[in-house]
């Protein structure tokens, strides 16, 4: 039982994100920001020459920032700071899932690529189809698997197999994630295939 | 499989958001709203004056003239240090033993990462499936785990190669003596772009 805990938690661990990129750039800005103004804190305080601005400077620059502006800049500024906050707090609360998911199996806890899927689907259908190379291409989503196939122009196409070699496929990985396959046959053939 | 703390950051990140949304709400309002505009004046004066009112008090002789702002330098090099802290606690746990066994006085026995990496890419040298193996050992709350990463010819099944990876981890099981949790990831990389995709059989 906690073995299956354990191997459940890797593998949220493994296909989702641990924000650590955003994390690691906001870090850095506030710590810049933090040294900045202790510096200029210190400057100011034995008289000597700022970085960039003392503290007095700051301060009056925010005090008197809505009459020294032109309010329309101000609005930009403002709709800029708030998509910037918006884009944080969709990153911290959003779902953060990576473009892969977990295969049933008992011992281990397997995670596979969504293009690896997506290749192995294509070249199962293909096979199925007695296509050539690049005739299926697959794209996966979160909940489809979307096959979309080019049939060789002037030769009829068995579309009943890819059906049947896609759901077998979907079905031996045993997805964590339930996914419906589609396929989809284009307009337009490949000639001389 | 690293050890950030996830939570930590997802709640750091939200509280940095509201901060900025409401600080881009305020310059709006500022900016659209002629009395907000008087609002920030005023409220930006009342709060000069009461600092410079706070700074008179606490006197200390020399160039800092009063300790309120020695402690505002503090306060600031606090949030430097809390930000160092957030910045360091991102990855690791990345260790190079798997296992570790004391037996007194007669010493311990320690099982390295390299043993099992070196058993895993023979193992599957043969296989025609997969192109590249890495195998590297982390360390979490529930003990050491062990991390198997495959690299997958273009076009083959991930399901032969689960299956192969749960034979050869059952192999280790019996080898190691008590199982360890295995994560195994099955990715594309490099050489599936450089290898040609599988042959028709």
């Amino acid at each position: 039982m906690t073995q299956d805990r354990t191997l459940r938690r890797l593998v949220r661990r493994e296909t989702h994100s641990s924000r650590a990129l955003p994390s690691i750039i906001v870090a850095s800005i506030l710590l810049l920001v933090f040294l900045w103004l202790a510096a200029e804190s210190v400057l100011w305080l034995l008289n000597d020459r700022p970085l960039l601005a003392s503290p007095a400077h700051i301060r009056q620059w925010l005090v008197g920032l809505p009459g020294s502006t032109v309010p329309a800049g101000l609005t930009a500024a403002g709709v800029g700071l708030g998509i910037l906050g918006l884009l944080l707090l969709g990153v911290a609360v959003g779902k953060g899932r990576r473009a892969r998911r977990a295969l049933a199996s008992d011992r281990i806890a397997t995670v596979v690529d969504d293009n690896v899927i997506a290749a192995a689907v294509s070249s199962t259908s293909r096979l199925a189809a007695g296509l050539a190379p690049g005739q299926v291409t697959t794209t996966v989503g979160g909940r489809s698997v979307r096959v979309q196939v080019r049939p060789t122009s002037g030769v009829s196409l068995d579309l009943a197999s890819i059906k049947t070699a896609l759901d077998g496929e979907l079905a031996a990985y045993a997805l964590d994630r339930q996914v419906t396959g589609k396929v989809r046959v284009a307009n337009e053939g490949a000639v001389g295939q | 499989m690293r050890r950030t703390n996830r939570a930590l950051n997802r709640i750091l990140l939200a509280i940095l958001g509201i901060i900025l949304l409401g600080a881009g709400a305020a310059v709006i309002a500022a900016g659209t709203l002629p009395g907000v505009a008087d609002t920030w004046t005023t409220i930006g004066s009342n709060l000069t004056d009461q600092v410079r009112q706070l700074a008179s008090t606490a006197p200390i002789p020399g160039p800092a003239r009063s300790w309120w702002p020695v402690a505002g330098i503090g306060v600031l090099l606090l949030g430097a240090g809390l930000s160092a802290a957030w910045l360091a606690s991102q990855g690791g746990g990345r260790t190079p033993r798997l296992a570790e066994r004391s037996e007194g006085a007669d010493g311990r026995t320690v099982v390295d990462v390299g043993l099992i990496s070196a058993a895993v890419q023979d193992a599957l040298s043969a296989n025609r499936n997969v192109l590249a193996t890495s195998v590297s050992a982390w360390e979490s709350r529930q003990g050491t785990a062990l991390r198997l990463r495959m690299e997958a010819r273009h076009g083959s099944s991930p399901r032969e190669l689960a299956d192969t990876a749960e034979q050869l981890v059952r192999q280790i099981d019996s080898w190691l003596g008590h199982p360890v949790p295995v994560l195994v990831r099955i990715t594309s990389g490099a050489r599936t772009r450089t290898s040609g995709a599988q042959r028709a059989r």
